[in-house]
């Protein structure tokens, strides 16, 4: 979390709840609220946040920042609280399987023939090939690889 | 003009179209494309949100490759253009993590110099094609009535995404969409919201049904500007928007039919190029009734 969010930011929060009042994601889904991620790392550490499977709700749109009166990077927040959910093992299921999409194909969408009759259709060539053999070699080396099991 | 196109995986596979309309596009418009063995971006929505780390150091392979042909990238998804974008403007910025990555890029010859662009076609449009050129080589002319969706990757976070353009409150508005379409002879219309998210990430993350949710309310300050299409930039937003209509008029008991079409789509309408090469099949809101006779 250190590497991408100072702490002490934290503590420059005013409370004003403009993060929250122009979440998309909070204006959809019940219970997600970015200022409340916020005070709870403050006030109880990050254990009560990162096991909340509504964290990866998020849609990362940066408007919180965008309106934040103190400028915190909230979403950064986010995302460092989403990565230390994930080093825990924590990662919804639609996540891990487009990771291993990435992981094993380096694309996060699956080649169809559909797709490639589409293509032919439109006069456009085969995709591009994709070592993947070397997308996989670099995401076994950082780690991703063994965080998706 | 010359860049490295970046299609990014959702347009090659499940777009092609957008593809096309964007190769046809550049034709008339004097852009070269050059084809490169680009992987994932990776997605801002996906593995930097799992792993920084991974998404640093794949962001930096395609950036990587991108640079020994010397060619600015050019983006038409804004996920791939936050992502490439930020990863450039980091290793750049940040030694140590440069060394990181080049030594994991270096078994497979490659290295992050940090001597490249990456440009979303918006941009490439505004900036080197130019308002004048899109002005001039307008051959048709449509009276419907368009609401811009530009979608949060492409400008947020505008410290990362526009470091040179921001408001003195560190903000930014993009105007690019508005400008090119009125350009190009396209009619715009201003709507509440119109800086909301379309919601994808929610939907492609945890919860379709609530990432619709966001959508309807797009779509509801949209309709009541009396938007006929809606203009997006990146294959998420559209999908969003053009599977989202079906999905809430069947929810909501709504009618909602405003054909979405992608830059490079309403471009080529503009431009008269070969229409088979636009890939309107792909758009379930069909675009045939905006274009009438």
């Amino acid at each position: 979390m250190k590497s991408h969010f100072d702490e002490q930011l934290l503590y420059e929060c005013y409370e004003c709840a403009r993060c929250t009042g122009s979440c998309p994601a909070a204006l959809a889904v019940e219970g997600f609220n970015p200022r409340n991620y916020l005070l709870t790392c403050l006030r109880m550490g990050l254990d009560a946040v990162v096991s909340d499977e509504k964290l990866w709700c998020c849609t990362t749109c940066h408007v919180c920042e965008d309106r934040c009166p103190q400028m915190l990077d909230v979403t950064d927040l986010l995302m460092s609280l989403m990565n230390e959910a994930a080093r825990r093992g924590f990662i919804p299921d639609k996540v891990r399987a487009g990771s291993q999409m990435v992981l094993h194909t380096g694309r996060v969408v699956l080649v169809s023939k559909r797709a490639s009759e589409m293509r032919e259709k439109l006069g456009l060539g085969p995709l591009p090939e994709i070592p993947v053999e070397e997308v996989e070699g670099i995401l076994e080396k950082t780690g991703l690889a063994g965080l998706l099991g | 003009m010359r860049y490295a196109l970046f299609l990014g995986c959702l347009i090659p596979v499940k777009y092609p179209g957008f593809e096309s309309s964007t190769r046809a596009v550049a034709e008339a418009l004097g852009i070269e494309l050059v084809d490169m063995p680009f992987s994932c971006c990776p997605a801002p929505t996906l593995i930097k949100l799992v792993h920084y780390p991974s998404w640093l150091a794949l962001a930096a392979r395609n950036l990587a490759l991108a640079e020994q042909e010397g060619l600015d990238i050019l983006t038409l998804c804004n996920g791939c253009t936050n992502t490439l974008k930020e990863a450039n403007l980091v290793l750049k910025n940040e030694a140590a993590l440069r060394k990181n990555v080049n030594d994991l890029l270096r078994p497979y010859a490659k290295e992050f110099k940090g001597e490249i662009r990456v440009r979303h076609l918006l941009d490439v449009l505004c900036e080197d094609v130019g308002l004048e050129a899109l002005r001039k080589q307008a051959r048709k002319k449509y009276g419907f009535r368009i609401a811009c969706h530009y979608g949060c990757h492409f400008y947020r976070p505008p410290r990362i995404m526009y470091p040179d353009r921001l408001s003195p409150s560190k903000s930014l508005v993009p105007t690019q969409m508005e400008e090119i379409l009125s350009a190009a002879g396209l009619t715009t219309v201003q709507y509440s919201r119109r800086l909301l998210c379309c919601g994808s990430a929610l939907g492609t993350k945890v919860d379709l049904e609530a990432a619709n949710e966001i959508t309807r309310e797009k779509l509801f300050h949209m309709a009541e500007r009396r938007a006929e299409a809606i203009a997006v930039a990146c294959p998420s937003c559209f999908e969003q928007f053009d599977r989202g209509q079906m999905m809430i008029n069947r929810k909501h008991d709504l009618d909602y039919a405003m054909p979405v079409l992608f830059i490079s789509q309403l471009l080529g309408l503009v431009l008269d190029v070969d229409w088979k090469r636009l890939g309107f099949d792909q758009n379930r809101v069909k675009v045939e009734t905006l274009l009438g006779g």
